[in-house]
């Protein structure tokens, strides 16, 4: 039952050495353990940040010590958990598939059990981890015929599945920072709204800047990221060095990156011109801030470019890319049920990647001499 | 002369180049024909064990056409021929002569042949057995001889890691290689005679002869590719092809009335310490071309370049067709860890290893450096693919049985050059898969 994944184990220690079988002789060294644990090493920055961040936000809360060490401890007792469990539920389902299909283990899981956490507020049960990371492993993926076969990102597909499925643990100002019932005295001063939920809520005629920079989240801590949010999410600024990173090294896809990027700036500017006093606040807000609002820059950078799921045409990927970018601000921005749009954005490309891809490659055959 | 250049391609930096000088090598003892690495061909046999052959005696021919002829590459005595599972001939062995006996054909002068007709022309490739020098388009069989090709490209030099360099064996051969396009020119009414921009000796030496000089990376040596860039119908799509060395055959037979076994062979790969040029003769065994070599370890032999090319045995032959021999280190033990080195001396397509900083050639092995796994859509084998195929789609097509589809992909245009599984970090034998179908299309036509 579990020789799949001592054969996973085993394979991530000692690489097998397998002699090459067929008229391509040489092989690149490059391999999916490789490509994928890259993305790993992507996200140890907002990994490693958000555990910090997670610690901070409940110590602030409580009025506890804001040293260094203290919190990076409180926030590792926080995350821990939560990332052991998704590796563990997932593993278990990935085991049993790899299991009834004969397969091996496939890498990209341990990207899925890193992403997943990420995206999940810190003060979630972990029952619902576990439900979560099951919903976007089977239902997500397996049922589609595994890696390589989920036209849907598992990770998020996951993560929509807990805000629908239990909107009060996923949304709501409460649920960002962890306050234990024993620490009861809640420092009031400090409010556990994120920035987007305070744009949210802004009314016509707002500045929303202003609003933010009332309540402490000025464009520099909107960029680093130390605020109330989802546990990986809030730094913008590592989320930029993961992205720059996997660009470099070319795992990830500079056009769905870049192009995400655009489609923010261009639908935000193009909002900008219906902006009056009279009309939502929303739609007067500086561009740039959808950037480093919310979830956006992890979105982009980690889960729109997960290649599976997005469109493997050059073109196509621009598109995906700018696209994202739009639903993101649009939902953020005409959807005052949802205050973040990046989850729905990308999950609703995702749908699409198929289809443009589709009408790419029929586009480039129109372009070839027939050979048949 | 026209300038083409190819986009796509990758050309990997790998040590073991042979060098450019070349040795004359002594007579083998005896040498072989492999009628198995002939693609396509049904071949029956002409011999028996024991019988006596001399040099240009036919030791086989094709059944689909049986003018079609394969000649002995040595006089002697045959002495072994293999069957393999299905009675597919391996090996047909001879065992040479001290004086080796040759057939005698009808010589041609350069200067008498603008009189013979195409169709004696014909006959007479045929009857020497230097036809199957002749392929054709888009699968890569023995041509047509009852067909007049839309254009013949001649291909002067590989780009593939590694194969002799045209430099060596034109060297001193120009007038007869002139010849030879002279003959080829009567086959099709459009020779395209090719080489690379970078190969500047070839170029200036025969320079009313070349008409297209190509810059890029390999595979654009390969006529599948430079065809994909000139074509512009779909009749261009069954143009003929020969290699650079082989046309100097034709100009051979005709010139001295035999058949020619002479053959400019390159050795190459980490694994051999002499590593150059040797000049010897058609189907000779691969233990006679290493034998200044001291080979460590655990080898493979490649016959042919290394991303296309057969596997060898140490005792095997060199095949009807190829002119390299690379031997190459086969992995030993386990690398641990491998995936997380930061890789300085890793060969890689990808920018995923610090070996992308670097500029110099590196070893490479026969180590498929992972375990298959599923298609992830990463992209690389439609960026480094020179006919634009887009090999990660066209497998999926092709593993549903939407041949359809993937004939609408171009799968006809591959070329057969490896590199999409070469790139491949899911370890997908996509080139393999892609030539299987379309050798089976072929055959099912």
């Amino acid at each position: 039952m579990l020789h799949p994944l001592f054969d996973a184990v085993e394979t991530v220690f000692f690489t097998p050495t397998i002699a090459t079988a067929s008229n391509t002789h040489v092989r690149d060294n490059l391999d999916l353990k490789r490509f994928m644990s890259l993305v790993l090493v992507a996200l140890m920055p907002p990994l490693l940040f958000g555990i910090y961040n997670t610690g901070y936000q409940s110590h602030a809360a409580t009025g506890r010590t804001l040293d260094f060490i203290p919190v990076f401890i409180s926030g590792l007792t926080i995350v821990m958990p939560i990332l052991v469990v998704t590796y563990a539920v997932g593993l278990f389902w990935e085991t049993v598939f790899a299991r009834i299909r004969k397969h091996k283990i496939s890498e990209g899981f341990l990207v899925t059990g890193l992403l997943f956490p990420l995206t999940l507020p810190p003060t979630i049960p972990l029952w619902q981890v576990a439900v979560g990371i099951s919903f976007g492993v089977v239902i997500g993926k397996e049922i589609f015929g595994g890696t390589g076969r989920n036209f849907l990102n598992p990770a998020l597909t996951g993560r929509a599945f807990l805000f629908f499925a239990y909107p009060a643990h996923m949304s709501g100002d409460a649920v960002w920072r962890v306050i234990e019932k024993a620490d009861a005295k809640v420092v009031d001063a400090v409010s556990g709204a994120t920035p987007l939920a305070i744009a949210g809520l802004a009314q016509a005629g707002d500045n929303i800047t202003t609003l933010l920079n009332k309540a402490g989240y000025t464009m520099e801590v909107l960029v680093v990221g130390n605020l109330p949010g989802s546990i990986g999410e809030t730094s913008a600024l590592l989320c930029l060095v993961g992205a720059v990173g996997l660009m470099v090294v070319g795992v990830a896809s500079y056009r769905i990156i870049i192009g995400g990027v655009l489609g923010v700036l261009a639908t935000g500017y193009f909002l900008n011109m219906f902006a009056g006093p009279t009309s939502s606040a929303l739609l007067g807000i500086d561009p740039f801030y959808h950037l480093i609002l919310g979830s956006f820059a992890f979105g982009i950078a980690y889960m729109a470019t997960d290649p599976v799921s997005a469109p493997g045409m050059n073109h196509s990927k621009w598109i995906y890319g700018f696209m994202i970018g739009v639903f993101t601000v649009l939902i953020r921005v005409f959807n005052p049920a949802y205050p973040e749009g990046v989850m729905l954005a990308i999950l609703f490309m995702n749908l699409f990647s198929p289809l443009l891809d589709y009408f790419e490659i029929r586009l480039s055959i129109r372009k070839r001499v027939a050979n048949v | 002369m026209i300038s083409v250049n190819i986009k796509k391609g990758f050309d990997l930096k790998i040590t073991g180049a042979p060098s450019n000088v070349l040795e004359t090598l002594d007579k083998p003892s005896h040498v072989a024909v492999l009628p198995e690495k002939i693609p396509f061909i049904k071949p029956r046999l002409k011999v028996q064990v024991g019988e006596k052959v001399k040099v240009g005696s036919p030791l086989f021919e094709d059944k689909r056409n049986p003018d079609i002829r394969f000649m002995s590459p040595g006089g002697g005595e045959v002495v072994r021929i293999d069957f393999g599972p299905r009675r597919v001939i391996q090996e047909i062995v001879i065992l040479l002569d001290e004086n080796e006996a040759y057939e005698v054909f009808d010589q041609v002068e350069p200067q008498a042949f603008d009189s013979l007709a195409r169709e004696d022309l014909v006959k007479a490739l045929l009857s020497g057995g230097l036809w199957p020098f002749l392929r054709t388009l888009p699968f890569r069989d023995i041509a047509d001889p009852d067909k007049t090709p839309p254009a013949l490209f001649v291909s002067l030099d590989s780009l593939e890691p590694f194969q002799p360099h045209s430099e060596i064996y034109l060297n001193g051969n120009a007038e007869l290689f002139r010849f030879g396009l002279k003959i080829l020119n009567r086959l099709s009414p459009c020779v395209y005679t090719t080489v690379a921009h970078a190969n500047e000796t070839v170029r200036k030496r025969l320079k009313g002869e070349i008409t297209h000089a190509y810059k890029g990376a390999y595979p654009a040596h390969d006529p599948g590719v430079l065809l994909y860039r000139i074509k512009k119908t779909p009749e261009e799509n069954a143009a003929w092809y020969i290699y650079g060395q082989d046309v100097l055959h034709l100009a051979r037979f005709f010139k001295e009335g035999r058949y020619p076994i002479n053959r400019i062979v390159s050795l190459g790969g980490s694994s051999l310490s002499t590593r150059k040029h040797f000049k010897t003769r058609a189907g000779v065994p691969l233990r006679h071309l290493v034998r200044k070599s001291e080979i460590d370890g655990s080898t493979r032999y490649i016959v042919g370049g290394i991303f296309s090319g057969c596997h060898g045995e140490p005792d095997g032959y060199m095949g009807f067709y190829e002119n390299a021999l690379n031997v190459l280190p086969l992995p030993d033990k386990p690398e641990p860890l491998a995936f997380s080195r930061p890789g300085f001396n890793k060969l890689s397509y990808s920018r995923t290893f610090l070996s992308s900083l670097r500029t110099t050639a590196l070893d490479g092995d026969c180590n498929m450096h992972g375990e298959e796994r599923a298609c992830v859509n990463c992209g690389y084998c439609s960026e480094v693919c020179p006919v634009d195929i887009l090999p990660q789609f066209t497998l999926k097509a092709l593993l549903v049985d939407e041949i359809e589809e993937a004939l609408a992909h171009g799968l006809l245009d591959c070329v057969q050059c490896g590199l999409c599984s070469y790139v491949c970090p899911s370890k997908i034998e996509l080139a393999d898969i892609l030539t299987q179908f379309k050798a089976s299309y072929y055959r099912e036509r």
